[in-house]
């Protein structure tokens, strides 16, 4: 898939709390993003929503932003799934030659308008789980979170440290919604334990935020900019739901998806091919988890890779520069959000978090419980 | 024109209207081996792999399950957590004191059952750690018959 369908623009939006709605989100988002290439509506071919009705407290709640996204009378759809989802739809619309633009539009208020929780409440299985009332989203990831640890012998130290770099980058982004500049590991440390090993800074904060981004043929891509990025590659996979039959140290799901991508964008090293990796960590651990699924990471070298500041903005294989989820995780949209700083790395504007290097750039998505279902995109100049 | 912080409006979403769910027949049969307190599980005819609670089809090679097996009331704590908060209705709230959570695997085949671990000091608590089920006085085939986990 060598240089078909880029990313042309985006325009994102992070905060605890945007004071906002969802209509006003999404009016700001997509007239900002065709305010920045000089279009209009109508050079929009098709839009893919990603939205989540539960959380909307709305069904098809996709109908009531085709409005303020200028989608109406036009081609319109939507996923109840992470934006990087609806992200590849895009790229497949624009490969089927029936469009020559696609514009993804993905946004959660789950900061300040209901409580992040309840996605996997309420994904949970009501004839077993939600009647035992012991499962949630957080003791299932503080479940993953040992098991990771356990396999390879890692202190609980490397959670604080994972965040602590996480959140240090954060506080530099001016996309990101948690600010915490001059994070330590020592301050991680010290932060709520939740369910061990698992304290409140080793978690996503709740988030307000969205993303709308717009796609493009190669040919429609080169009128539209001057600075496009391709999407090279992606692949996605699915394991099974139940928690009890998953090996949670490790997840096969998303080594399957970057197979896939990696497969498709002809990446045959992923560590020496790689520049930087955006990846969807909603707890400390998954990054070096997910990192090592991507192939990014040596498994059992964690300790050693944050601790020589390798996985730093300034290091050999930066793993979220930007600050990832532990920065902001709107739900829906955080997906896109690691898929628009990819595009900043790539382009050389991502300002105090630029990465030396950056041609070629992996990006991560995840829903379900301990990131059950995984998605992944290779993008380049 | 800028929105203002006080202009909120609280639907409550009524999230406690009814859905009858059926909890067919696998789940049933667990529920009735809790009146005889027994922890049932059904068996993969191709990889051997025991599901519990039973499921007809096996999460890793997706046969169909028929054979039903009795698991034993004593396990090994493979994996744990320490709660310190709850989540009641989405809201994260400290917890009266801490507890365990406890993944138990009570066949080397079967898959790790989630459970309250009672009887321990949660500081205390250990990977490996041989655990046995506790039932209720009465058990009368509901899901909380089944109580918790304690040190075997």
């Amino acid at each position: 898939m060598d240089k078909k369908v880029a990313i042309v623009g985006f325009r994102m939006k992070s905060a605890p709390d945007l004071v906002t709605t969802r209509e006003r989100l999404t009016f700001e988002l997509t007239r900002g993003l065709f305010d920045d290439l000089g279009i209009d509506r109508t050079a929009v071919d098709t839009t893919i929503f990603s939205t989540n009705d539960f959380l909307d407290g709305r069904t098809i709640s996709n109908v009531f932003l085709d409005g303020p996204a200028g989608a109406y009378m036009r081609d319109e759809s939507k996923v109840e799934m992470d934006g990087i989802n609806a992200l590849m739809y895009a790229v497949i619309r624009i490969l089927s030659g029936q469009y020559s633009t696609a514009m993804v539009v993905a946004l959660g208020l789950t900061g300040s308008q209901v409580s992040p929780y309840l996605h996997v409440e309420y994904q949970l299985s009501p004839v077993y789980d939600r009647q035992m009332r012991l499962l949630n989203e957080l003791s299932a990831a503080a479940f993953q979170a040992r098991s990771y640890l356990a396999r390879y012998g890692y202190s609980e130290k490397l959670l604080d440290e994972v965040a602590a770099q996480a959140l240090s980058n954060a506080a530099a982004n001016p996309n990101q919604a948690r600010k915490i500049p001059g994070a330590s590991a020592e301050q991680v440390a010290s932060s709520s334990p939740y369910y061990e090993p698992l304290r409140e800074l080793h978690c996503y904060p709740p988030t307000d935020g969205g993303c709308a981004m717009l796609l493009a043929s190669a040919e429609r891509a080169k009128e539209l900019t001057d600075k496009p990025v391709w999407v090279l590659g992606m692949g996605q996979s699915i394991e099974t739901f139940y928690l009890g039959e998953r090996d949670l140290a490790k997840s096969p799901s998303t080594a399957q998806a970057a197979q896939r991508a990696y497969e498709m964008a002809g990446i045959r090293d992923p560590k020496a091919e790689i520049d930087l990796a955006e990846i969807s960590a909603l707890f400390a651990h998954q990054e070096p988890l997910l990192a090592e699924a991507l192939g990014l990471l040596e498994e059992g070298k964690a300790e050693e890779a944050y601790r020589s500041g390798d996985t730093a903005i300034s290091g050999k294989m930066p793993l979220n520069p930007s600050g990832g989820a532990l920065g902001g995780h709107p739900i829906s949209a955080t997906g896109i959000i690691r898929t628009a700083e990819a595009v900043r790395q790539l382009r050389g504007e991502a300002g105090d978090n630029q990465v030396g290097k950056a041609e070629v750039a992996v990006v991560h998505g995840q829903d379900g419980p301990c990131a059950q279902q995984n998605a992944v995109l290779v993008l380049g100049i | 024109m800028e929105t203002s912080e006080a202009t909120f409006i609280t639907p409550v979403v009524p999230m406690d209207f009814t859905y009858n769910y059926r909890i067919g027949p696998y789940m049933t049969r667990y529920l009735e081996g809790f009146k005889e307190r027994k922890i049932l599980g059904s068996r993969c005819p191709a990889c051997g792999r025991i599901a519990v609670p039973p499921r007809k089809y096996c999460g890793v090679c997706n046969k169909v399950m028929e054979e039903m097996v009795e698991l034993p009331q004593e396990g090994t704590l493979e994996n744990f957590t320490v709660g310190h908060v709850i989540l009641e209705k989405g809201q994260l709230k400290a917890a009266d004191a801490p507890y365990v959570l406890g993944l138990i695997r009570l066949d080397e085949k079967a898959s790790l059952l989630l459970h309250r671990v009672e009887g321990v000091d949660p500081s205390r608590v250990e990977k490996g750690m041989k655990v046995k089920a506790v039932w209720k006085e009465d058990v009368e085939g509901d899901y909380g018959d089944l109580d918790h986990f304690e040190p075997a």
